[in-house]
């Protein structure tokens, strides 16, 4: 409680970004000339999709404090996405040094990315949070002007996208630029002390996991029927969350994190995914997702790690991971993204008098500002620094249960690896007047998977 | 007398648990124009399974704040002054998922689909109210649903479910102002809490820090107040209506009448009872907090939404129904009113 004097509410915690200062080394002023080449220190950053998660993406960065940081251009397709985005961090950093957009440097199109990155130098930075089916367009293009990218996750929904990421990231790599990938429960402290101590065998081997990403409708994934007014390119983009090949849907933008930290602690891929799933309550809603997920993979160890997805209204919820060792059992997170509330038991079931660890709470440092911290971090001090290949297997992995439920079929990674379904054929091309590679048929509605019908791709 | 309440609320629930898919589409409930004709009754949701439990509050007098003396007293709490309150009925216990959700996840709309039952003509008035976008996340943080209380909405989403469930019930709802909720609170008593100062027997009425086992529990647990409220004290801090000004009550003269800060300020707005997660002494009758833009810290979407504090884990709300509904005038001038205005962003 901020304005009061007397004692502090639980709720109110310490601003994150002040909180950051203690955790990191945002100290160094030391810069390396090949990291990056403005002479003045200044990190001028670009914004590609200026949504709610890029703006807010825009905003850590712009609050990460050790040294001169700022906004020079945005691309979007829709304007009013641009001009709502550009309102809001006038709101927030109405010290202009920080958002210095002119209008020429505005662009509002498919070819946007282009321009704005046009307006950065070699070793500034470009944050990519369009949807994902754009992913290894951009990030291309930011190769090639030598910048570093913060990147939103998904980064890919199927796999010939997969393998041009993981080829452009020789590229990258190479050129020693700093690559983030927004799985920020990798940056989280809690997490990460977990981690620590699973390696060093304090659960013992890991057998089994669980992850749960239970909740109503979620984001965008129910589209409901297009109004007339818009084409059918720009409503899936508007509601991408509906539509595998602009984000992987339902399942790769919202489970990809509880896979993601799950594997982590294992430390491995699952090589193998079965899956069920199901649409009972779509309404009239014309997008391709099921309404609930259940996905088994296997790891080479023939661990399990099981997935429940579901958006389905008036449910019980839950937002959790947690893995099952020998000795014990881990809470990975259990209150959505963070706080993690990491914690070791030493039964198999969460029981107080098993505690074993607790992260203390509460937790200061919010991931979502820690991802950025580390990335600048990096820049600055030239610390070798990409996480495309593990976002790049996060996204495929997340494909794999995915395709496993809608289709019906046992998905193994390599198979998967070798897919051939390009969800986005001739994507670079995109125009605003462009059909788009996925249409509507007769009745507006779309192809919806078919488990046992259709089994080689996920929709016909 | 409070004997005979339960046993007339007990009948009003149990008529809602009859096998049938969709519950009478029947929004009626007792109507009173006097204190004297007040009782309990259960709000029917039409066509869903949920009923909200109402109890009676007479209308009075009470001493709002608490006396220099008070353990833990925080300034904002004084100088304490008279302040009289109407009457009206009050949720007995904080609102739930199942209630909540109705709105939140469209869940009357859905059923009425499904189950292809047409929409009554309240039906489609409440179905022109907002509802809010949907979220990113499990809102209930995997602490439970049904009948835990519904937690995390703004104050602006509190307001918009009074809003819908009046014109889905044709009962004018709202949340308690805060002069109305300490009224409630206190139940005719004057000690920190509305049991006495004993602060050792706030297990027996209370989810707070020392008991809650770091989550919510299910409403209507713990020991009521005198006037039949559970969970007033902890569980979760529920909205007022008010902004929160620290020195509203120096600036107030004694005496008054159902007394109101209308909101100007998006933050802070005051929650009262103290939740799950508080201290005792934060759960005193009389203690007054402010929401903060921390609230919203893990909302990783800029502009942040509308709907939803995706911190304020221990934060909900319960309704009230005054006895006298008041003219749209009055509604359009203090019992609606609020600045700025909550738009979600349009994209076109």
């Amino acid at each position: 409680m901020t304005t009061q004097s007397h004692e502090a509410s639980r709720r109110s915690f310490l601003k994150t970004t002040g909180a950051a200062a203690a955790t990191t080394s945002l100290l160094s002023t030391a810069v390396s000339a090949r990291a990056y080449a403005d002479e003045k220190n200044t990190v001028q950053l670009a914004l590609v999709g200026c949504g709610g998660r890029g703006t807010g993406a825009a905003t850590n960065a712009l609050s990460v404090d050790n040294g001169p940081i700022k906004l020079v251009a945005m691309a979007d397709v829709f304007e009013s996405n641009l001009n709502n985005s550009h309102g809001n961090l006038a709101k927030q950093f109405p010290d202009s040094d920080k958002l210095e957009v002119p209008d020429e440097q505005k662009f509002i199109g498919f070819d946007g990315y282009k321009k704005a990155m046009d307006c950065l130098k070699p070793g500034d930075v470009v944050i990519l949070t369009t949807p994902c089916a754009f992913r290894w367009v951009h990030y291309g293009y930011a190769i090639e002007r030598g910048l570093n990218v913060f990147m939103e996750k998904p980064v890919t929904a199927d796999a010939p996208s997969t393998r041009k990421m993981l080829a452009l990231n020789e590229k990258a790599l190479e050129k020693n630029l700093k690559v983030a990938v927004g799985l920020m429960c990798r940056h989280c402290d809690a997490r990460r002390e977990l981690w620590e101590r699973i390696q060093d065998g304090e659960i013992g081997d890991i057998n089994f996991m669980r992850a749960y990403r239970m909740a109503g409708p979620t984001g965008s994934a129910a589209a409901p029927p297009k109004p007339e007014g818009i084409s059918d390119l720009m409503y899936q983009i508007k509601h991408f969350h509906g539509f595998l090949w602009l984000s992987g849907g339902a399942v790769s933008d919202f489970l990809i994190h509880n896979i993601d930290e799950s594997c982590w602690m294992k430390n491995a891929w699952p090589v193998e995914a079965k899956a069920s799933g199901g649409r009972h309550y779509r309404g009239d809603s014309i997008d391709q997702n099921f309404d609930t997920y259940s996905i088994e993979y296997t790891f080479e160890d023939g661990a399990k790690l099981f997935v429940n997805g579901r958006t389905i209204p008036g449910c019980h919820q839950e937002f959790a991971s947690y893995a099952h060792g020998t000795k014990g059992m881990a809470v990975i997170s259990s209150s959505s993204h963070w706080p993690s509330k990491a914690r070791i038991y030493s039964g198999q079931s969460p029981d107080k008098q098993n505690l074993a660890w607790e992260y203390p709470q509460p937790e200061k440092h919010n991931p979502y500002q820690a991802e950025w911290e580390h990335l600048i971090d990096a820049i600055r001090n030239d610390i070798a620094y990409n996480e495309v290949e593990r976002g790049c297997m996060a996204s495929i992995v997340t494909s794999m249960g995915r395709m496993a439920a809608h289709t019906g079929q046992v998905m193994k990674l390599d198979q998967m690896m070798k897919l051939d379904h390009d969800f986005a054929p001739g994507i670079e091309e995109l125009t605003l007047e462009s059909e788009s590679p996925l249409q509507p048929k007769a009745d507006g509605t779309y192809p919806i998977p078919y488990p046992g019908l259709v089994k080689n791709r996920e929709y016909a | 007398m409070r004997l005979s309440w339960t046993i007339v609320s007990l009948l009003f629930a149990a008529s809602f648990l009859s096998n049938n898919v969709l519950t009478a589409a029947d929004n009626a409930v007792p109507q009173a124009t006097t204190e004297a004709a007040m009782k309990p009754y259960a709000q029917p949701i039409a066509q869903t399974e949920a009923a909200i439990d109402m109890v009676p509050i007479p209308g009075g007098t009470f001493k709002m704040g608490s006396p220099e003396s008070e353990a833990g007293r925080n300034a904002d709490e004084g100088p304490q002054h008279e302040v009289r309150i109407d009457p009206f009925w009050m949720g007995k216990c904080e609102i739930t998922w199942n209630q909540y959700e109705i709105w939140g996840e469209k869940i009357d709309i859905a059923r009425r689909k499904i189950f292809g039952s047409p929409a009554t003509p309240n039906d489609e008035l409440a179905d022109a109210v907002t509802r809010p976008t949907p979220p990113y996340t499990d809102m209930s943080f995997s602490m439970g649903k049904q009948k835990h209380p519904a937690i995390c909405m703004t104050q602006h989403a509190a307001r918009m479910y009074c809003k819908w469930l009046s014109v889905k019930t044709g009962q004018y709802y709202r949340l308690p102002t805060e002069a109305e909720w300490e009224y409630a609170c206190r139940a005719g008593t004057t000690t920190a809490y509305s049991f006495g100062d004993d602060v050792s027997k706030l297990d027996e009425y209370a989810w707070y820090e020392a008991n809650s086992d770091e989550g919510y529990h299910e409403v209507g647990q713990k020991k009521p107040n005198a006037w039949g409220l559970h969970d007033m004290h902890g569980n979760v801090s529920e909205w007022t209506l008010d902004q929160y000004v620290p020195d509203t009550y120096a600036n107030r003269k004694s005496g008054v009448r159902n007394p109101l800060v209308v909101p100007s300020k998006l933050f802070p707005r005051v929650v009262r009872g103290g939740g799950w997660d508080d201290s005792a002494t934060l759960l005193r009758s009389a203690v007054r907090e402010g929401s903060d833009e921390d609230w919203k810290q893990q909302d990783p979407q800029i502009p942040q939404s509308i709907w939803y504090h995706t911190d304020a884990l221990s934060v909900g709300f319960r309704i009230v129904r005054p006895l006298k509904a008041p003219s749209d005038e009055e509604k359009a001038t203090l019992w609606d009113k609020t600045a700025p205005e909550q738009l979600d962003p349009v994209v076109e």
